[in-house]
């Protein structure tokens, strides 16, 4: 992931009309362009909503509206892994309060933080759909099943 | 010179325990061919390896890395169809799983693959209809709504546009048998895309996919690209573009016209019904808005006739459910049954009991909206009726089971923080009331709640009942509710005295 936004949070204008262009037969869709945007740069820059609201044509409580709705949009960078602990029912049944906090201990961060260093930020879900081999934690998109407390030095240790 | 060839599932849940480590060490093997199949949705057992040997399909369960050479050796395994797990089911929409590779087109065809768009292809709109009506097919997202009636109107709507919609946003925590079907038997779900497409006249399809999915999105975008190359988009004299398109995290996103609401790229909002999407749905189009498990069970009943779908199952409830089997039991995994069998009997039969060490305390169906039965309410039969007169719903067919450690006022404050994180906020009773059940429960935990407080906790669970809008906030008090009236004790010991 490199930064192509700019220090002042703006957006490069070339990555805006890549990440706003769909095909002719397709509507403008906000939530794609903030989506893309997202894969891009690893979040969405709220200064940039501006931008992003004259290009789609969109107005800027249109934009600001979505960015705020969706969970999985981010408004700032997030750490270099994401760790996501799954909170499920059936992760719930199977002790994942252990996990998370096995995993807040070790990083010495809450959900929704990330380390000084940059390197991790932790997160809570709603089932990942791993539920027949829980408790499930995720490094990014690499999904772990049936996972102990006393693993998870060893899980967070390889991504270091 | 290849001399074996294992078989090795490509799920997510089986490369979540392992199942890519030995694959890994296995590609070293020269001798050995690697075949990356679908899972059999028995997970307790994987990671699993399946090798053909001169008296069938031998299978090594929970290997590690010091079992492959005995598996290279054909040391060990037991057969198959000595597994009761397996052997106890009816497969119909997962009938391939565990057998074939996912994106091998020429697997699924032989398989029967394509059987039930060829049918429909020679069979006029109003028969298709006629024969899912026959089937008794009901919505399997939840809402178990007959699948021909929604058919019906859209073809009946007369538009330039109309478009089908597979909800793949499987969001109801315990259940993954979508994302099972999505990343295992990809074609199925682009079959009956096409076979719906067909009959109402649709020209466009989407699949809303669950950010939490990458898999079965990466699964899915392959097979419609296989599809595509192989000409099978063509729909009467047209190409019938499929496209796949990701959501961000919205629980409520699963409700059919949030849905809709997210794929026009708005905020995530629920829509007041009527119009119902089948009139007016996608940019006020005529829509069919159908959960994955529905879409992929529709090729069969085409295939078979709705008279074979019908004669599965119990009266109102035809065919067969998908349950999904988590939590704290000894055998985890995906079920296909017909609907009748009693709770209990699933769970001592298919479960297996309570995993090592732990005792039963309530079994949780239909996801995070499904009400909990405790030991004495385990005879229910599995089916729509049986669920409805309960006061429950079946979901999607998820079944968690929670043991005696599970402190049931910090599970039913679980349940309503959750309302409270994922509701849109459109309708009051759900926006609020969420809010204030999860301070309620919250109150409870701290030892300051007199019973008033419960009083009010269950009149606000009525309220929401009655009067939210969809789904999420008309059932987030059921599991609520549940712990309450099941495990009175654990609450009232609480309260302030």
């Amino acid at each position: 992931m490199t930064d192509e936004s700019s220090s002042e949070g703006l957006l490069d204008s070339s990555l805006l009309a890549d990440c706003s262009r769909s095909e002719p037969s397709d509507r403008p869709n906000i939530l794609k362009a903030l989506l893309a945007i997202q894969e891009r740069i690893g979040y969405v820059p709220p200064r940039s909503i501006p931008q992003i609201a004259r290009t789609l044509g969109a107005t800027e409580a249109d934009v600001a509206g979505v960015l705020s709705y969706y969970q999985d949009l981010r408004t700032t960078a997030p750490g270099r892994h994401v760790i996501r602990v799954c909170m499920g029912e059936s992760c719930v049944a199977n002790r994942c309060g252990q996990i998370l906090r096995a995993l807040k201990d070790h990083l010495g961060i809450d959900i929704g933080e990330t380390d000084s260093g940059g390197q991790f930020t932790l997160e809570k879900v709603f089932c990942m759909g791993n539920c027949a081999v829980s408790p499930t934690i995720a490094v990014n998109q690499t999904l772990f099943g049936r996972v102990e407390p006393a693993q998870i030095r060893t899980i967070v240790d390889c991504y270091r | 010179m290849i001399h074996t060839t294992l078989f090795l599932s490509n799920d997510t849940s089986s490369r979540a325990v392992g199942v890519d480590r030995l694959a890994k060490l296995l590609q070293d093997e020269s001798n050995v061919r690697l075949v990356r199949t679908s899972s059999r949705g028995a997970f307790f057992l994987e990671p699993i390896i399946e090798r053909d040997m001169p008296d069938g399909r031998i299978v090594w369960c929970n290997v590690t890395a010091d079992d492959l050479p005995g598996i290279l050796a054909g040391q060990g395994g037991v057969a198959l169809q000595s597994i009761p797990f397996l052997a106890a089911q009816t497969r119909f929409t997962f009938s391939n799983f565990g057998i074939t590779q996912p994106l091998a087109l020429d697997e699924y065809r032989t398989r029967d693959g394509f059987r039930g768009l060829e049918k429909a292809l020679v069979t006029a709109p109003d028969k298709v209809i006629e024969e899912l009506k026959i089937a008794g097919l009901r919505g399997r997202g939840g809402a178990a709504f007959p699948l021909w009636s929604k058919w019906q109107a859209a073809l009946l709507t007369e538009e330039d546009e109309k478009f089908v919609v597979v909800n793949a946003d499987e969001g109801d925590a315990g259940t993954y048998c979508d994302r099972m079907v999505m990343e295992g038997d990809p074609f199925r779900l682009v079959e009956g895309m096409l076979i719906c497409a067909h009959t109402v006249g649709a020209t466009r399809g989407y699949i809303y996919c669950r950010q939490e999915y990458p898999a079965a999105a990466g699964s899915m975008k392959a097979a419609v690209h296989i599809a595509d190359e192989a000409g099978l988009l063509e729909l009467d004299g047209r190409r019938f573009p499929i496209d796949i398109v990701m959501g961000a995290g919205s629980y409520v996103c699963g409700e059919e016209t949030a849905l809709l609401e997210s794929l026009e790229g708005r905020r995530g909002v629920v829509r007041a019904k009527p119009p119902f999407p089948a009139v007016s749905g996608l940019y006020q189009k005529p829509t069919i808005v159908s959960n994955v498990l529905t879409v992929a069970t529709v090729p069969s009943i085409l295939a078979r006739g709705g008279a074979w779908h019908a004669s599965l199952g119990t009266d109102r409830s035809r065919g067969t459910i998908a349950l999904q089997i988590g939590g704290r039991v000894k055998q985890p995994g995906l079920v296909e049954i017909p609907f009748g069998m009693t709770l209990r009997r699933v769970l001592e039969q298919f479960a297996g009991g309570m995993a090592s060490g732990s005792r039963f305390k309530a079994a949780q169906v239909g996801g995070p909206l499904g009400s909990l039965f405790p030991e004495s309410k385990l005879d229910i039969p599995i089916c729509y009726d049986a669920f409805s007169d309960a006061g429950a719903i079946l979901g999607h067919g998820g079944i968690v089971v929670y043991d005696d450690q599970t402190d049931m006022v910090e599970l039913a404050r679980h349940f309503m923080a959750f309302t409270a994180d994922e509701s849109c906020g459109k309708c009051t009773p759900c926006r609020i009331g969420s809010v204030r059940g999860r301070e309620l429960l919250e109150l409870v935990q701290a030892g300051g709640a007199t019973t008033a407080d419960l009083t009010l906790l269950s009149d606000l669970g009525d309220t929401m009942k009655t009067a939210s809008l969809c789904a999420l906030g008309g059932r987030a008090p059921y599991p609520v509710l549940t712990a309450i009236e099941h495990f009175p004790h654990e609450f009232k010991d609480r309260l302030k005295m």
